[in-house]
């Protein structure tokens, strides 16, 4: 009974052929356009958190108490090998820096600017957030005998630098002195963390050690998991053994990055309620008028020994192909599209130079998560049930068995 | 007498509108027997389809009953009515009785499969009912590549298919020129006799109604002739 209904379902399907190809190509082109936009939207948030989390917060941070408010060197984690036992030891974590940071001054003989000045261990800093992977410009190293800088993309902009150039580094030092050192810039970085490429001034800790004259504590100790579901559970944890630290996930740091992931799940619930929309009018529409069209066939089909049950049935089968073959479609352009984002990146600056002074990144990976799917599959599934019904009423009131003596 | 199909003071009443009212039957009764190839005649507008399809269960009597062999039609529900239809009635409309989108072999199929037949029992009864009715070439064909005769042919072989009790035909000859009538005529006569159903089917064509054993004549609303031949 089943395979009849399909065969009668899928044969009137062929019958009205054009009708049914323009509802599936409906569904399935709104679907390539939800699961595009999905993916490449959440390419460029996961882009953006991945870089602020590789290039600065890592998952969790560690400062001193009123670090934050007001980072000062008198601020320091100073317990730096406890803290550094724990994490040597705790299984989830899969790399951690040491930053010492202070604001200073950058100048070059025309251009003078406020900048972060970040020591860092350029090693630990490869293997921990792969920094090397934003280098814009020159090298990732800082030269023979650490005399070199790394600058962020703007700052290095602003100050008129290029490879080689002499910039003056001045700050506070921990003795309230003013202490400065000559560098050369090696490299410059692009990570799409604003912050980073208009203020930041990367140099071998060594360097800035000997700069602010600070011998062991640390501005900052950055964390990354290997698995980001653990981020809580290590907090609470680290939290509970150092209570007098500042222990901060990445999105206690970041909020508005963690608001547009919000944003975009809010996005993607109003784009799948249109799409919803979409499959259940454009179902509807064709339905409606096939149900209305066959009232004759329909009363025949009763006559003879149908139920009115297993006529529902054929007109549900029918907007559920519909749903379907437009889901699958869907899908399939949807699926192929993201990979060949997702792989070859979709390169915005074509458009417009606009993304980098947003501080986002121009080429975007597209992501992919069965999410995309699962949602669109259950809205049209929702939609081919919801957009049979009014035509189904319709069929019962209008007694197809009368349409019978009307020829 | 085996009376098979006993109809007992029907009548019927429509009301297209809430003061109009138009008697389509009254007080009907008449008794028909298994294996009977019985006409309905008389002229348009007489009741012979309000009749059809009250016998058939596809419309309500306002009063009376309708015995089929031996069984309470009256009063049943939907559900019941339609398990009838597709066991033990077979219909034949006067054109375009065929679903459009399958093939006359899934259009001959049809009912066996609502009555749950496998596909082996459907293709045996399928090939023997249409060799009798000479339509064993039409097989892999859609209803719009055949003739008018063609059609009503297959709708015959799906009604007979089935094998059902009684087969109830409204005008099945009414769009078809008189050769082709009459050939659709003598196949249904051969079916009736070989095969054992009773037929009851309605004409206005002299022709065809000759070919009646039985033969009830209405004329608005009511029986005025009841006569068995042969
Ligand atoms: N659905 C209906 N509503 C109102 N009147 C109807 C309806 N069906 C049939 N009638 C009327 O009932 C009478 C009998 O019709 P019908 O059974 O179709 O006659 P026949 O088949 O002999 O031509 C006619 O007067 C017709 O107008
Ligand atoms: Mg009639």
């Amino acid at each position: 009974m089943f395979r009849l209904t399909c065969r009668v379902a899928w044969a009137s399907l062929v019958r009205r052929r054009t009708r049914s190809i323009v509802v599936v190509m409906m569904i399935a082109v709104s679907l390539w356009g939800l699961f595009t936009m999905e993916g490449i939207y959440g390419g460029m948030t996961e882009q953006m958190i991945n870089s602020a989390i590789r290039s600065d917060s890592g998952h969790i941070s560690i400062f001193a108490e009123g670090y934050r408010l007001d980072p000062d060197l008198s601020r320091q984690v100073n317990n730096v090998a406890k803290i550094e036992s724990q994490l040597v030891h705790a299984p989830h974590v899969s790399s951690y820096v040491k930053r010492l940071k202070q604001d200073g001054l950058v100048a070059t003989a025309h251009y003078s600017r406020g900048v972060s000045i970040i020591g860092v261990n350029l090693l630990a800093e490869e293997k921990h957030g792969k920094l090397q992977g934003y280098i814009f410009k020159g090298e990732f190293s800082f030269g023979r005998k650490d005399r070199g800088a790394i600058i962020g993309f703007k700052l290095a902009r602003k100050l008129h630098v290029r490879i080689g150039s002499k910039i003056i580094l001045s700050a506070q030092d921990s003795h309230g002195e003013v202490s400065s050192v000559s560098l050369r810039v090696t490299g410059v970085l692009k990570t799409y963390n604003m912050a980073l490429d208009e203020n930041a001034v990367f140099l071998a800790e060594k360097k800035a050690r000997e700069l602010l004259a600070v011998e062991e504590g640390v501005s900052q100790l950055a964390i990354i998991l290997h698995n980001d579901s653990q981020v809580a559970e290590l907090q609470q944890k680290l939290r509970s053994l150092f209570p007098s630290l500042e222990i901060l996930r990445w999105d206690e740091l970041y909020p508005a990055l963690l608001q547009s992931r919000v944003m975009m799940d809010g996005f993607n619930l109003i784009a799948s309620l249109l799409v919803f929309c979409v499959a259940a009018l454009g179902i509807f529409g064709v339905m409606l008028v096939s149900v209305l069209e066959r009232l004759r066939e329909f009363g025949i089909m009763l006559a003879i020994g149908t139920r009115f049950s297993q006529i529902r049935n054929i007109v549900f089968v029918e907007s559920f192909f519909l749903g379907f073959i437009g889901c699958g479609f869907g899908s399939l352009f949807g699926a192929g599209t993201l990979y060949f984002f997702k792989v070859k990146g979709l390169d915005l600056s074509l458009f417009s130079d606009a993304f980098d002074e947003f501080g986002m990144d121009a080429v975007i990976y597209a992501i992919i998560r069965p999410s995309y799917f699962i949602t669109a599959f259950v809205a049209v599934s929702f939609a081919t049930f919801l957009s049979v019904l009014i035509p189904l009423r319709v069929l019962k009131k209008s007694k197809p068995i009368e349409a019978i003596n009307q020829v | 007498m085996n009376t098979f199909l006993t109809i007992k003071h029907i009548g019927k009443t429509f009301q297209p509108d809430k003061e109009v009212e138009v008697v389509a039957l009254r007080d009907i009764n008449l008794d028909i027997e298994r294996g009977a190839f019985v006409v309905l005649s008389g002229p348009s507008g007489s009741g012979k389809t309000t009749l059809l399809n009250i016998i058939g269960g596809l419309d309500d009597a306002t009063a009376g009953e309708v015995i089929l062999d031996g069984k309470l039609l009256t009063g049943l529900s939907e559900v019941e009515l339609s398990g009838i239809r597709r066991d033990h009635i077979g219909f034949v409309f006067q054109a375009y009785n065929l679903i459009p989108v399958l093939t006359v072999k899934e259009n001959i199929e049809y009912i066996m499969k609502l009555q749950g037949r496998s596909q082996q029992e459907c293709d045996v009864r399928c090939l023997e009912v249409t060799q009798k009715l000479d339509i064993d070439m039409l097989l892999g064909k859609l209803p719009n590549q055949l003739s008018g005769g063609q059609q009503q042919r297959v709708a015959v072989a799906r009604a007979v298919a089935a094998t059902p009790k009684l087969i109830l035909a409204d005008e099945p000859t009414a769009n078809l020129d008189s050769k082709t009538a009459e050939s659709l005529m003598n196949l249904m006569q051969r079916l009736n006799e070989e095969e054992g159903v009773t037929i009851i089917f309605s004409s206005h064509d002299p022709l065809v109604i000759a070919k009646a054993k039985h033969s009830i004549i209405l004329k608005d609303g009511k029986v005025i002739a009841d006569e068995r031949t042969g």
